[in-house]
């Protein structure tokens, strides 16, 4: 099962309600994954500076954590800091690479995990419900452009914050990814990227996706071409939505296993599971249709 | 015509309440559907059910004589396995469109997904666009009528059902061909168009004569050792 949402408002610049939207979105689809939510939503910071969500950790010194976290990302011009359940968020200083920052707060502890990192995106996630991730991050209250989101029904593994979806594209800053499915050569795709240095976080297969669109991301590839090539080298199921901070589109696989439906209209792109999603979140009169498979649509921000 | 809102309430008392007004022979509108799941599953009686809106999965699946109209788009599994009576969609449906239809009609004026009357037992579907991948999968009887085109895959395996497609027919399944249109097939078909698409819709689809017929090359229906190639390629 698993519910994945998005939502691409086409005429503001970043003043839409997109947080309500995804979240209202997750609410509709609730029932099909229990387990977990999460959303990736891409608003508007202070230029020249990166905004960061962190794991601070699964145990109970989130206090302690949080105060070491702080520490290490003032080094790198880290301010504005705020925590939210296990979630410390700040800016920092853009860099062009990302590596020593990510090694030197994920060196506070091996559950601690830089969840995001871009000039637009934000993610934040919760186990249980989309109203606990609500209550616990006030997603309604965001205002952005566009957005993915996740219910999760996990079927492999564990339940927790890590295994949640969206997933970043772990030091690509600006990608995120929502996946329902299930992606049969995970094992044999992760050990080529681990020989190349690539540390997974998660034994979720969906976690593949993002690492795979980064690599393609970072070849050159645009969003479009990447997700053209999941076609190619990804076996198994998968309907999924992707987006960074210059598009958003989605791919459905050679065998159209999952659903995916979509609709666009002058002011819009809504992106669900189920039409119930759409019906549930978007007022008005506009038509909605299943992806076929093998399509990829992306729109540019 | 009798009212029913589904907002606020479950689909099981949505489905009651059309089952008891279609007893009593009232035309039946369903008002605020919200593409909600089972909505009109197995109704065993004549009667007009309109969905004023869109429809989850399985709307009119294992139906028995009811003529249901959905004004917005329907999900996975319409008309699944229905045995009479129609089902129209004004916009597009799922995957799994009138997957092991025994009868009646589907009708779906936009298009179709994947995996349309996969083991079709009988009856008549016609697609107003296009139709996805592997439509018509080990179709058994009845017809399948797309008006654009046909996706991947298409008529793989069948045994004796009967495709019309009005558009591309690029990829066509093991074992499907393509088939000489005979005059009492253009015939047919024009009548089925005529009958089931809104005038101004046909006026914007091919001419009966133009469309293309695929039928089972039955080279899968006995097996024989000598063939085994296509057998390697059979799915």
């Amino acid at each position: 099962m698993c519910g994945i949402v998005g939502y691409f408002d086409k005429t503001t610049a970043n003043q839409t309600a997109v947080g309500e939207r995804l979240l209202k979105m997750l609410e509709a689809l609730a029932c099909r994954g229990p387990d977990s939510a999460g959303v990736a939503m891409f608003g508007s910071h202070p230029p020249r500076y990166l905004v960061a969500q962190v794991k601070l950790g699964d145990g109970d010194n989130l206090a302690e954590r949080a105060q070491l976290v702080t520490g290490l990302a003032k080094e790198f011009g880290g301010e504005q800091f705020s925590r939210a359940d296990a979630y410390l968020r700040f800016i920092f200083k853009e860099v062009d690479n990302l590596k020593p920052f990510l090694s030197k707060i994920e060196s506070v502890g091996h559950d601690v995990e830089v969840v995001s990192v871009g000039r637009r995106l934000e993610i934040v996630k919760e186990v249980g419900s989309p109203g606990r991730l609500e209550k616990a991050f006030h997603v309604s209250k965001f205002q952005g452009k566009y957005g993915i989101g996740h219910t999760r029904l996990s079927t492999e593994s564990v339940v927790d914050l890590s295994h949640s979806q969206p997933f970043w594209g772990h030091g690509y800053a600006d990608l995120a990814i929502v996946h329902n499915g299930h992606i049969t050569n995970y094992h044999q795709l992760r050990r080529i990227y681990e020989q190349r240095g690539v540390r997974f976080y998660t034994e979720n297969d969906s976690e593949i996706v993002a690492t795979f669109l980064a690599d393609k991301l970072r070849q050159g590839k645009d969003l479009e071409a990447a997700l053209q090539s999941m076609i190619i080298e990804l076996d198994g199921s998968f309907s999924c939505l992707a987006a960074t901070d210059k598009a958003f589109g989605f791919v459905k696989d050679p065998f159209s296993f999952k659903p995916l439906l979509f609709a666009e209209t002058d002011q819009f792109v809504a992106v669900a599971t189920e039409e119930v999603a759409l019906r549930g979140a978007i007022p008005g009169n506009y038509s909605a249709r299943e992806a076929q498979a093998r399509e990829v649509k992306v729109w540019q921000t | 015509m009798a009212n029913i809102d589904a907002a606020g309430q479950s689909v099981r008392e949505i489905n009651q309440a059309i089952r008891q007004r279609i007893g009593r022979k009232e035309a039946v509108t369903v008002q605020n559907p919200g593409a909600r799941h089972n909505l009109g599953v197995a109704l065993l009686e004549a009667g007009e059910v309109r969905i004023a809106g869109s429809v989850g999965y399985y709307c009119g699946g294992l139906s028995d004589g009811a003529s249901i109209e959905i004004e917005g788009s329907a999900g996975w599994g319409l008309a699944e396995s229905m045995l009479s009576g129609t089902v129209r969609v004004h916009g597009s449906a799922g995957s799994g469109a009138a997957a092991a239809l025994r009868g009646g009609t589907v009708v779906i004026h936009g298009d179709a997904a994947a995996r349309l009357g996969v083991s079709l037992k009988g009856g008549t579907v016609l697609v107003g666009g296009n139709c996805g991948y592997m439509a018509g999968f080990m179709a058994q009887k009845g017809t399948l009528i797309v008006c654009g085109d046909a996706g991947e895959a298409f008529a793989d395996s069948m045994y004796a059902t009967e495709c019309y497609v009005g558009g591309k027919v690029n990829n066509l399944g093991t074992d499907a061909v393509l088939a000489a249109m005979d005059p009492g097939d253009v015939v047919r078909l024009e009548e089925t168009l005529a009958t089931y698409l809104p005038p101004a819709l046909r006026k914007t689809k091919p001419r009966a004569v133009d469309f293309k017929k695929v039928v089972s090359g039955r080279k899968l229906w006995n097996f024989d050792k000598r063939a085994w190639k296509i057998w390697q390629e059979a799915l």
